[in-house]
């Protein structure tokens, strides 16, 4: 492990008063001047269908599997003579082609469950198929390398499962100044935080007063660190362009936040798939674009990597009503300003050889993807957050 | 019968106790008011929404004997989505005021045991019914039953489990979840048993069918046994097992007596539940202990966010204007009635509680009954300005929650308390040494808004 990589896990252990304050003090000196990484995630809630996000438009299983639902050409941009993109994800592609975009194919897990709710708890607390985790890997992380709760924000009302750690949970907010308001009571304004101390001890309430000084402090944080920042950018007028907007400005105000969770909801296409998925797409594509021009006028693209996933991808077979069902593998979307490999990272995923439901078999278990980003970019040991030892790919 | 044990009583077995009703009872003794308790709950009243509109549907199918269309499956669903917020809805109200205290309690108990959810609210009101029906029963028919739920055959894949190929999610889950705990079978056992609930299914209207053509009919080796076993077999073999009621009685008595668990306690539970698996016997032998009334256990839980809001209704009537807020507010304290998180249910204890939790649980009192006004006037000040601050709040805060609030009836019920007597009412520990320096230097406006001040303080989030 390299100087810097120990000095910045060490600040972020929960052995913090082991660590010397010079070298706390040098931390924080390190990571302002050495950058300070950060993961956006991104989740695309319903089951995005991938394959007409990414489209094998050579590939005539493609088209007769889809009679009605494949894209016609005009409404596919191409990335090369086989694979293009939905032509709602333009502003996607210029990102795409200034080399910002790495585009993993078929991604999955084995025994894949076709639940929403299901799929999407196996993609937030990165567990098997037939395992019940009660905590999400950005937890986890939490538990092992976070401060506090606002080490990682979910820019929602509420929290998901993959924020929810054994021992600390991520906060969440869509409006830092109505957090804020609302951590505000006039017994909290009255309390001597140093006399409740003593409360800190180990039982429940004491546990709750803790919570209680800390919600207030990472709000009054939150709040009072991201308004010195206001975002001149033009996001799309919806509220996930609103969150991706929040998002910017608290990375733009340098918070001491290392992963930041918004979702896309509505792709959960069984009906007259073409129009949905176009709206939801272009929205995606628009914000992103908007989100990386104002990472970028604020020097702060280069520290951040955005994963957009879903919780599975749809059936090949298109439906009885222009729409598809709950599929499996899907793509993931990594954006970034240093990707290692940039455009398309693998190969599509096979038409022919599926497996008995017509669906994809996937050849990329997401936890490698989860391995490379906690390994590479967090700078953390992926296998205490995933409780197992992952390959790695290398996008980054 | 203490006043003090009364109430830890009420807040366990219930969400607290009316100071009008305290009163009532306060001169009998421990054993006739649980007695009471107890046969006030004999009966089950079944909690029902109008599904009237998805049976005619059914009814119609039966008739054709067709299967289920898209476009009829798509319709069931928008109905089942809106009929599953007014069993939310009606379940909270009910638990707010039911005549059947303890076996509501043990309902939501169950229902965080017995963990299902289901997008029909046909399979999932009668899946609801059941534990209401079993919850002071007796465990073994309760389990039984629960494995021929249409709602649990379904989100334990038990309808998949076929001879040709056994699907072994409920045996599973059976063991590790429901009856033994973890590290007390083996993978053998599960492959074993899965085998014994081959062909369960469920016809449309939710009743029980078994596939004679999809059951394995040969021996299965299960815990040392071996025999043509069925599922009912299964679970009466687990049932033998000491460590089944040990598993239950510790899970009884983290929800009902103290997050920590003392191990002579749950051995004499034990020996009385493996006895007969009598659900109520165990419950009249917890609530007639003298250590359910130790100090230690009483005001040391952190109530869940159903216990929280549930309290908060039974101390002060509200009603939403907005059916939907009521999930909302489940929701964003961390517990949606009918939504589990997943088959192992609501964590509990301190996982309810994190920086959103605890702020909006601090600021909910104040918000659904008073405007989001909160007094804070120091002593030998009057609050004169009441009214138009409240005004002011309820325009700049109060839009978030539509409610009409019941205060005559605290009025009613809190009348022969003195202001200053408050405290022990509505909150189950003592205050701390910084919430008392705090209370004592405000002023004592009213019994109303010295009620919002106390339910405002992390003390009342104890249990």
């Amino acid at each position: 492990m390299d100087r810097r990589k120990f000095l910045k896990q060490s600040s972020l252990a929960s052995s913090l008063f082991f660590v010397p304050s010079f070298v706390k003090a040098f931390e924080e000196v390190a990571s302002s001047k050495l950058g300070y990484k950060r993961l956006v995630i991104i989740q695309l809630s319903g089951g995005n269908d991938g394959l007409n996000t990414v489209i094998p438009f050579r590939n005539d299983l493609y088209y007769k599997e889809r009679p009605t639902l494949g894209l016609a050409q005009n409404d596919i941009i191409k990335l090369n003579d086989e694979v293009g993109l939905n032509a709602s994800l333009a502003p996607l592609k210029r990102l795409y082609d200034k080399g910002y975009v790495s585009i993993i194919n078929n991604v999955g897990y084995p025994n894949p469950i076709r639940s929403h709710f299901r799929s999407m708890d196996i993609w937030q607390t990165a567990s098997d198929s037939n395992q019940y985790a009660q905590s999400g890997w950005i937890g986890r992380y939490l538990d092992n390398y976070g401060k506090q709760s606002h080490s990682a924000i979910e820019i929602d009302d509420s929290l998901s499962l993959a924020m929810k750690g054994e021992s600390i949970n991520a906060i969440a907010t869509l409006d830092p100044k109505i957090m804020y308001n609302l951590s505000k009571g006039p017994y909290l304004k009255n309390i001597n935080k140093h006399l409740a101390d003593k409360h800190l001890s180990e039982h429940n309430l004491g546990y709750l007063y803790k919570s209680m000084i800390a919600a207030e402090s990472s709000a009054k944080y939150i709040y009072e660190t991201s308004k010195t920042v206001t975002s001149k950018k033009e996001y799309p007028k919806s509220k996930f362009g609103k969150q991706m907007k929040t998002t910017a400005q608290f990375i733009n105000s340098h918070l001491q936040t290392k992963v930041y969770y918004t979702a896309l909801g509505g792709f959960d296409t069984h009906v007259n798939q073409k129009a949905t998925q176009k709206r939801l797409l272009n929205m995606y594509a628009q914000s992103m674009e908007a989100f990386v021009e104002d990472l970028k006028a604020n020097n702060t693209f280069k520290d951040t990597l955005i994963l957009t996933f879903s919780e599975f991808g749809r059936r090949v077979k298109q439906n009885a009503s222009v729409g598809t069902d709950h599929g499996t593998a899907n793509n993931v979307f990594i954006i970034g300003e240093n990707l290692k490999k940039q455009g398309l990272y693998n190969n599509m995923a096979s038409l022919s050889d599926l497996d008995k439901n017509g669906d994809l078999k996937f050849e990329i278990d997401f936890r490698t993807i989860y391995a490379t980003v906690l390994d590479k970019w967090l700078e953390v040991d992926d296998k205490k957050v995933l409780n197992k030892s992952f390959n790695q790919l290398d996008f980054i | 019968m203490k006043v003090k044990h009364i109430q830890h009583l009420y807040r366990r077995i219930g969400f607290g106790i009316l100071p009008s009703i305290l009163e009532t009872i306060s001169a009998k003794s421990k054993s006739q008011i649980v007695d009471d308790l107890i046969k006030a709950s004999n009966n089950t009243t079944t909690l029902e929404v109008d599904i009237s509109e998805i049976k005619d549907i059914f009814g119609g199918m039966m008739m054709s004997g067709s299967k289920l269309d898209a476009d009829t499956r798509r319709k069931i669903q928008k109905i089942s989505r809106k009929k599953q917020v007014e069993l939310n809805v009606s379940w909270i109200n009910r638990l707010a005021s039911t005549p059947e205290l303890l076996r509501e309690k043990m309902t939501l108990f169950w229902a965080n045991h017995f963990v299902c959810e289901d997008n029909s609210i046909v399979y999932i009101q009668q899946f609801n019914n059941t534990l209401r029906q079993h919850a002071l029963g007796n465990f073994g028919d309760f389990v039984k039953a629960i494995s021929k739920e249409a709602a649990m055959t379904k989100y334990l894949n038990t309808k998949q489990n076929r001879k040709q190929k056994p699907n072994e999610n409920f045996a599973r889950e059976l063991m590790e979840l429901f009856t033994l705990g973890e590290g007390h079978y083996t993978e053998q056992d599960i492959k074993e048993s899965a085998r014994a609930f081959t062909g369960y299914s469920h016809n449309l209207r939710g009743e029980f069918v078994f596939k004679k053509r999809q059951h394995d009919y040969t021996d299965k080796t299960f815990f040392e046994e071996i025999g043509n076993f069925n599922g009912n077999d299964i679970i009466d073999i687990i049932l033998k097992k000491r460590q089944c009621a040990k598993f239950i009685c510790t899970k009884v008595y983290r929800y009902f007596v103290n997050d920590v668990v003392d191990e002579a306690h749950i051995d004499m539970m034990t020996d009385v539940f493996y006895k007969d698996y009598s659900i109520e016997n165990l419950m009249r032998f917890v609530l007639t202990s003298n250590w359910f009334y130790d100090d230690k256990n009483i005001g040391s839980k952190i109530k869940s966010p159903v216990e929280f809001l549930v309290g908060l209704k039974h101390t002060v009537p509200v009603t939403f204007k907005n059916r939907k807020q009521v999930l909302q507010i489940q929701r964003l304290l961390g517990q949606t009635l009918l939504d589990p998180p997943n088959v192992a249910g609501w964590k509990g204890g301190r996982n309810w509680i994190d920086s959103n939790t605890i702020m909006l649980r601090l600021k909910l009192p104040s918000l659904l009954l008073n405007n989001a006004y909160i007094s804070n006037i120091k002593n030998g000040n009057r609050d004169a300005m009441i009214e138009t601050k409240k005004q002011q709040f309820k325009k700049k805060y109060g839009k978030r929650f539509n409610t009409e609030t019941n205060w005559g009836y605290f009025k009613k019920h809190y009348k022969n308390i003195a202001l200053q007597d408050m405290e022990a009412h509505i909150l189950a520990c003592s205050l701390s040494e910084d919430a008392k320096t705090y209370l004592q230097s405000l002023q004592k406006v009213s019994k109303q808004e010295y009620c919002i001040q106390l339910m405002s303080l992390p003390e009342y989030q104890m249990c």
